[in-house]
C-alpha cells in the first residue's frame, strides 16, 4: 500500500527533476545518463525476524520501498522500530528473512562477501553515529582511504572541492584525536562522498553532535545532494536532522507508516507528538497523509 | 566472588587455551630440567652402585690436588698392591681384590664392523667366576679364561649380534686379537651404551699394567664384606668393617678404609657435577617460554577485562568493591596456573620419556627413573601459578578500578611515553657495547690495557658475560621506544606493494609500542642465542678449514674414533710401513704434567720435529721450533707463556709423579693452530711419563714426492684396517669431519630455536587477537567502507611479519655482534677466522616473514568472523 502511493508522488518528482543529471561537478556533467529520480535502491517484500521459534523478533515486517537518485531521504522512527534494520539490510550489513534488497539493479540480499566488498566499493558510502575513522589516519588518508582500498585512482579536483565544501583545509594532516566531534563526522562526510557512491547510508549521522555541529553536517550533507545529485538515505530520530531531507519515511514495528514529500520540521514534530500518543494508529494517519 | 570468578574461567576456557599452552610449555622446560637431571644423576647412582660395589675401599690417606679442576673428586695418592693379601685375612672380609679394567678397547661385531658407541667407552674388566663382580650375573656359557676368550655384557652382546662360541676380533690396546665369546652376563642397570667386557681377570690385569706407570700401585683396593653372606653391607657394617681394616694397616702403608657409600657418593658427586651444564641451558628456554607465557596471560586478561567490562561494572554498582572484582579476575588466574601447571608437569614428564625413548634408540639406554618428585611438582605448580598471577594482576588492577562508566569506551588510554625506558635501556646498552670493547680490548692487548694488573689478568668470559647480558635486557628494556621508527622503516617495503594495507599495519604496530616490543622480545632472546653460536660455530669450520688449506702440509691425518679415541704404537707402525709415506708425525698427549709446581691449562704434547717442517709450519714464531725440539727445549704457544709469563730462555721445572725436569723454554708461537699447547721432546717425555702411556691422539702423515696419493690413501686404510676405529681422511675429508661435527652440535640448538620460534608464534597470535579484539569496530568501518577480507588478513599478515622481523632483526645484530666479540677473544686460541654466516642469518629473516604469516591466520580468521553490522552498529 505504502508502495503504490509513493510511487505516484515519485513520478511528479521524476518529471520535475528530469533535467538534472548526477554528476561529480555542475559544469562537466557525467554522461552516464543515469536520470534523477530513477530508482536507485529499492526494498521488496523486506521481511527481518531475530530471534527463534519461541521468541520470534519481527524487525521489519514485508516492507517495500524505492529511494530515488538525488534525492535525501530520511527514516525516521522510535526505537524498535526497524528503522536501523531497514537501513542495515539496504546496505548489505545484514541479510534478511525473506524478500529482495536491490541497488543499482544488483541484488543485494544474496550476494556474496566478496560481491558486498564490491559493492561497498562502488556504490555504497557509510556515515555511522560515531567511530567513523581510522585513528592512526590523518583526515586526509581517512577520506582517500575507500578510493585506495579499491585501488582507485584519485581525482584531485573532486578531492578539493569535497575538502572545501566541508571546510576541512586546514585540518588534512590532522589524526581524528586532534578533531572535533563535528569536525570528524565532516570527514566522513567527505570519505562517504569522495566516491562518488550510488547511495551514502547516514546511521545516526548527528546523533553525537552538538546542533551547530549538526548543522554544519546536515547542511553539507544536503549540498551534496543538491548540487552534486548525490543520493543520501539517513536514519536519525531527530526531527531537526529530518527536515532537511526532501523525504521523510517513519517507520513504528517494522512498517512504513508515513511517506513524507519535503516536511517541514513542525509536521515531523507534529507526527511525532501524534505517534507518542497513540502509536497503534500509526497506519491509519500514514493513510491518511498519503492519501 | 570466587563462585562467580570460577565460572567466567569456565566460561573463558576457550580463551584460555593459549596461555595454557604457554604456561604448560615453560612449566615442561622447567620440569623436564629437573626430571632430565634427576634421570642423569639417578642413572649415575645406579651404575656406580653395580660398578662400583664393595663393601669398603681402601685407598690413598692423602688427598692429591687434582689439576685444579672445578671436579668436587679428588685423587689420592696410589697404594701398594701387596696390601690386598694382608686385608683379605682379616676377619670379616670375604674377599679383597684390585678390580683391573681396561679402556681403549675395540669390540668387533658379527658384521665385521666396530660396535659403534655414543660417546660411550667400551670397558673391559677382570671378572671370574673365582672373582665375582657382585652386581653381574652369568646367564649363559662361562667366564672368560685366557686372552683368547671374552664374555660380554648382555647389552654388549646385543649390540655386536654375538652369541656363546662366536669367533670375533677385539682389539687390545697391544693389537687386534680373535677371540671366542665364552659368555655373556647380564648387570643390573643400564650402562648408559657402554660396552662391558668380562675379561680374564689375569689378562685384565696385564693389559692394564702395560699402561701403568707402576705396576705394583693402584688408586683403590675393593674390600668385599662376608658379614650378610656375601651380599652388600649397610651402612654401618660397612664402617664397622673399614674401621677394622683401618687398625691394621699400618702407618706406613700410607692407606685408609673407607665406605663403599663414601667412594660412590663422591664418584658419582663428580660425575653429576660435570653433568650440572645441561639444566642452566635448558631453563634459559624455560624463562623464555614462562616470559612469553605470562606474557600472553596479560594479554589474554585483558581481553577477557574489557569484555566483560560492563559485568564488572554490575557488580561495582551493585556494591562490589574493588577488592572483590580483583578477586574474580584472580580466581581465573589460578584456574589458569594450575591447569597449565599440570599440562607443564606432563608435558616435562613426556619430554624426558621421549628423551630416554630416544636415547636408548641412539645407543644409549638409561635406566634412570625420569619421574618427578613431590618438590618438582611443588616448584612446577609455584612457577605456573606465579606467572599468571604476575600476567593478570595489571588486567586485574585495571578491572577493578576503572569507574563503571569507561566500561563502554572503545577507545584505548594513550601509552605512557617510552622517554624513561629509551634512556634505561639506552645506557644499559651503552654500557653492554662499552664491556664487550673492553672484552676485545683485553682479548688484543694482554698486558699494560690499564694500569691494574687484576683487571688486565681477568678472564675475558668476564666482560663479554656481564656486556651480553647488559645488551640482551637493554634491548628489552629499550625495544618499546624503539618501536615507532623499526616500524617506520620496515613497513617502507610492505607499503611499495600494499599501499594501504602496508600503511595501516604500521601505523597500528605503534600503537601499543610495549606490547609489540614484549612480543618481539621472546624471539628476540631466541634468535640471539642462536645467531651467536651460529657465527662462532662457522668460525670455527672457517677457522679449521682455513688452517688445513693454507698451513697444513702432510696429505693424511689419521684419528680414532673421530678424534677421542687413542691410536695403538702398533696402528702408528703400520702406518710408516706405507710405500709412499715419507714420514708420520704423532702427537701424544701426557697428562698430569706440572711445570713450576703449578698445572697448566694448556695440553701438553710430545711429537716428532717433522710436525714443523712436514705437517705445520709456524708463521709467527720466535726461536725456531724445529731447532728447539732437536735441543730438547719446549715450544710453547704464546697464549700459554703469556699466562705464565715465560719467555724464551726462561728454564722451566717440569715434573709428573715419575720425575721432574728442567726445560728451557726454545721457541714461542702464536700460530693458533698450536695454541694452548706446550711441546716437548720425545727424549724428556719419556722421562716425565712411561710411553705407554702417552696416548697418540692424532697422526699426520706426509707423503713422498710424486706419491699416487689415491694409491697411498687406499693402502692406508688397508694398514690400520686391522684396528677398525681409525680413520684416515685426506684433507677434504678432514675438513669436512671437522665441520660435521660441529653441525651436530648446531643440530641439537637448532631444536632448541624451534621451540622457542614456537613460543613466539603463540605470543604473535595473541598479541595480534587482543590487537583485533580491541579494534573490532576499527576492522568493521574498514569493511563497511569496502576492505576485503584478504586485505584485512594481508594488513594482519604485515603486522605480525613486522613484529617477527623486529624481535628476529635485534636478535641477529646482537647475536652475531656476541659471536664476532666471542672470535675476536678466542682468536689466538683457535677461533683465527671470522666467518658470519650470511646464508643463514637471511634464512631466519625469511623465516620471521614466514612465521609472521602463519601467527597472523587464526586473529585474522577471529576477525573476519565478526559481523561488520555487529562491529559497527552503534548499539
Amino acid at each position: 500500500m505504502a508502495l503504490h502511493s509513493s510511487r505516484e508522488t515519485e513520478q511528479r518528482r521524476q518529471l520535475e527533476a528530469r533535467s538534472r543529471r548526477r554528476g561529480g561537478s555542475p559544469d562537466t556533467a557525467e554522461a552516464d545518463g543515469t536520470a534523477l529520480g530513477a530508482t536507485v535502491a529499492q526494498a521488496i517484500d523486506l521481511t527481518k525476524t531475530y530471534g527463534d521459534k519461541d521468541a520470534v523478533v519481527t524487525a521489519l515486517d514485508h516492507v517495500n520501498v524505492e529511494f530515488k537518485r538525488g534525492q535525501m531521504t530520511a527514516i525516521m522512527g522510535p526505537s524498535g522500530s526497524g528503522k536501523s534494520t531497514l537501513m542495515h539490510c539496504m546496505a548489505g550489513l545484514d541479510t534478511p528473512t525473506s524478500g529482495k534488497v536491490i541497488v543499482e539493479s544488483l541484488e543485494v540480499s544474496s550476494m556474496s562477501q566478496k560481491e558486498l566488498t564490491k559493492l561497498r566499493r562502488e556504490q555504497i558510502g557509510f556515515i555511522f553515529q560515531s567511530f567513523n575513522l581510522v585513528p592512526t589516519l590523518t583526515a586526509e588518508e581517512n577520506i582517500l582511504l575507500p578510493l585506495q582500498i579499491a585501488k582507485k585512482s584519485i581525482d584531485r579536483a573532486w578531492f578539493d572541492r569535497v575538502v572545501d565544501v566541508v571546510g576541512l583545509r586546514s585540518r588534512l594532516t590532522h589524526r581524528p584525536s586532534q578533531l572535533s566531534g563535528g569536525q570528524q563526522q565532516r570527514v566522513a562526510c567527505a570519505r562517504a562522498l569522495m566516491a562518488r557512491p550510488s547511495v551514502v547510508f547516514a546511521d545516526e549521522p548527528t546523533g553525537n553532535l552538538d546542533s551547530k555541529s549538526s548543522s554544519e553536517v546536515l547542511g553539507f550533507l544536503k549540498s551534496s545532494v543538491s548540487q552534486y545529485g548525490q543520493t543520501i538515505v539517513m536514519v536519525t530520530h531527530d526531527p531537526r536532522a529530518a527536515s532537511y531531507a526532501d523525504r521523510v519515511l517513519v517507520l513504528a514495528d517494522g512498517n512504513v507508516t508515513r511517506d513524507m514529500q519535503h516536511p517541514s520540521y513542525d509536521e515531523i514534530l507534529a507526527v511525532f507528538s501524534d505517534d507518542d500518543s497513540a502509536p497503534d494508529d500509526g497506519n491509519a494517519s500514514g493513510d491518511e497523509v498519503l492519501s | 566472588m570466587i563462585k562467580i570468578g570460577l565460572r567466567e574461567a569456565r566460561s573463558h576456557f576457550s580463551r584460555f587455551v593459549m596461555s595454557i599452552i604457554a604456561i604448560a610449555l615453560g612449566v615442561g622446560f622447567v620440569v623436564g630440567s629437573f626430571c632430565f637431571r634427576e634421570m642423569l644423576n639417578n642413572q649415575v647412582d645406579q651404575m656406580m652402585a653395580s660398578n662400583m660395589d664393595a663393601d669398603v675401599y681402601v685407598r690413598g690417606d692423602k688427598a692429591v690436588s687434582d689439576d685444579g679442576s672445578s671436579s668436587s673428586q679428588n685423587t689420592y695418592n696410589d697404594i701398594s698392591i701387596s696390601l690386598t693379601d694382608d686385608v683379605s685375612s682379616l676377619s670379616g672380609v670375604k674377599s679383597a681384590k684390585v678390580t683391573y679394567s681396561v679402556s681403549g678397547l675395540v669390540l668387533v661385531g658379527k658384521d665385521g664392523n666396530a660396535v659403534a658407541t655414543v660417546g660411550a667407552p667400551t670397558l673391559g674388566i677382570g671378572i671370574s667366576s673365582a672373582e665375582p663382580w657382585r652386581s653381574a650375573s652369568l646367564t649363559q656359557g662361562s667366564y672368560a679364561s685366557g686372552k683368547d676368550e671374552i664374555a660380554l655384557d648382555s647389552y654388549a652382546a646385543q649390540k655386536a649380534d654375538l652369541k656363546v662360541g662366536d669367533q670375533t676380533t677385539l682389539v687390545y690396546p697391544d693389537g687386534p686379537r680373535t677371540v671366542k665369546v665364552s659368555g655373556i652376563f647380564h648387570t643390573s642397570n643400564s650402562q648408559a651404551g657402554a660396552l662391558i667386557i668380562g675379561l680374564d681377570p689375569t689378562v685384565a690385569k696385564a693389559s692394564s699394567d702395560a699402561l701403568a706407570e707402576d705396576p705394583n700401585v693402584t688408586q683403590y683396593i675393593a674390600v668385599y664384606g662376608s658379614a650378610n653372606g656375601g651380599t652388600a653391607l649397610d651402612a654401618a657394617q660397612q664402617s664397622a668393617l673399614a674401621d677394622t681394616i683401618n687398625n691394621s694397616l699400618p702407618a706406613s702403608s700410607k692407606a685408609r678404609a673407607v665406605t663403599g657409600d663414601t667412594i660412590r657418593d663422591e664418584q658419582s658427586q663428580s660425575v653429576k657435577d660435570s653433568l650440572g651444564f645441561i639444566q642452566p641451558l635448558i631453563l634459559i628456554f624455560a624463562i623464555i617460554a614462562l616470559f612469553v607465557g605470562s606474557f600472553i596471560i596479560a594479554n589474554t586478561f585483558s581481553m577477557i577485562v574489557r569484555e566483560s567490562m560492563r559485568g564488572y561494572a554490575l557488580l561495582r554498582s551493585v556494591g562490589a568493591s574493588p577488592g572483590q572484582v580483583f578477586a574474580t579476575v584472580i580466581v581465573q588466574a589460578i584456574v589458569l596456573g594450575i591447569v597449565g601447571s599440570l599440562a607443564g608437569i606432563g608435558l616435562g614428564w613426556g619430554m624426558v620419556k621421549l628423551i630416554a625413548e630416544g636415547m636408548s634408540q641412539i645407543g644409549s639406554p638409561l635406566t634412570g627413573s625420569s619421574n618427578p618428585t613431590w618438590r618438582d611438582v611443588i616448584i612446577a605448580l609455584l612457577v605456573g601459578v606465579c606467572v599468571s598471577l604476575f600476567g593478570a594482576a595489571l588486567p586485574a588492577k585495571h578491572a577493578s578500578l576503572a569507574p563503571p562508566l569507561q566500561a563502554m569506551n572503545e577507545t584505548v588510554n594513550p601509552e605512557k611515553p617510552t622517554r624513561l625506558r629509551a634512556m634505561l635501556g639506552g645506557i644499559m646498552c651503552i654500557l653492554g657495547i662499552g664491556c664487550w670493547v673492553f672484552t676485545v680490548m683485553l682479548a688484543d692487548n694482554k698486558d699494560g690495557l690499564t694500569p691494574w694488573k687484576t683487571v688486565n689478568d681477568m678472564n675475558s668470559g668476564w666482560p663479554l658475560g656481564v656486556g651480553a647480558a647488559l645488551l640482551v635486557i637493554g634491548f628489552i628494556v629499550l625495544s618499546p621506544a624503539l618501536v615507532t621508527g623499526v616500524s617506520r622503516v620496515l613497513g617502507s617495503l610492505p607499503s611499495v606493494f600494499f599501499p594501504v594495507t602496508g600503511k595501516l599495519a604500521t601505523r597500528n604496530l605503534a600503537r601499543s609500542k610495549r606490547r609489540t616490543a614484549n612480543t618481539a622480545a621472546a624471539l628476540f632472546v631466541g634468535i640471539a642465542i642462536v645467531s651467536c653460536l651460529g657465527v662462532v660455530a662457522s668460525s670455527a669450520k672457517a677457522s679449521v678449514a682455513g688452517i688445513v688449506d693454507n698451513g697444513l702440509k702432510s696429505e693424511f691425518v689419521a684419528m680414532a674414533s673421530g678424534g677421542m679415541g687413542v691410536i695403538p704404537d702398533a696402528a702408528v707402525d703400520a702406518v710408516k710401513g706405507v710405500d709412499g709415506v715419507k714420514s708420520v708425525t704423532a702427537n701424544k698427549l701426557l697428562q698430569h704434567v706440572e711445570y713450576d709446581g703449578k698445572s697448566s691449562t694448556a695440553s701438553t704434547v710430545t711429537t716428532d720435529s717433522s710436525l714443523f717442517t712436514d705437517v705445520f709450519t709456524p708463521a709467527n714464531t720466535e726461536g725456531d721450533p724445529t731447532k728447539a725440539l732437536k735441543n730438547n727445549e719446549m715450544v710453547v704457544a704464546k697464549n700459554t707463556a703469556d699466562d705464565h709469563g715465560w719467555a724464551i730462555g726462561d728454564r722451566i721445572e717440569v715434573s709428573t709423579d715419575l720425575a721432574t725436569v728442567k726445560l728451557t723454554v726454545g721457541a714461542i708461537t702464536s700460530d693458533a693452530t698450536f695454541s694452548s699447547s706446550i711441546i716437548i721432546g720425545h727424549t724428556e717425555a719419556d722421562k716425565l711419563v712411561v710411553p705407554q702411556m702417552q696416548r697418540t691422539t692424532a697422526m699426520y702423515i706426509s707423503t713422498t714426492k710424486g706419491a699416487d696419493l689415491a694409491k697411498v690413501k687406499k693402502d692406508l686404510i688397508a694398514a690400520v684396517k686391522p684396528y677398525y676405529v681409525i680413520s684416515v681422511m685426506d684433507r677434504d675429508e678432514f675438513k669436512s669431519t671437522i665441520s660435521s661435527m660441529v653441525d651436530q652440535i648446531m643440530l641439537i640448538l637448532y631444536a632448541l630455536l624451534a621451540l622457542s620460534i614456537v613460543i613466539a608464534i603463540f605470543g604473535i597470535v595473541n598479541t595480534l587477537a587482543l590487537s583485533v579484539s580491541e579494534r573490532t569496530r576499527e576492522i568493521g568501518l574498514l569493511r563497511a567502507i569496502g576492505t576485503g577480507k584478504g586485505q584485512v588478513r594481508g594488513m594482519l599478515a604485515i603486522e605480525a611479519s613486522m613484529i617477527s622481523v623486529f624481535g628476529t632483526l635485534i636478535g641477529l645484530l646482537v647475536g652475531s655482534a656476541a659471536g664476532v666479540v666471542i672470535q675476536k677473544v678466542y682468536a689466538s686460541q683457535g677461533l683465527e677466522t671470522l666467518s658470519v654466516p650470511w646464508g643463514q642469518l637471511i634464512v631466519f629473516l625469511f623465516m620471521a616473514i614466514l612465521v609472521g604469516v602463519l601467527a597472523s591466520l587464526p586473529p585474522a580468521r577471529r576477525a573476519l568472523k565478526v559481523p561488520v553490522l555487529d562491529a559497527v552498529a552503534s548499539e
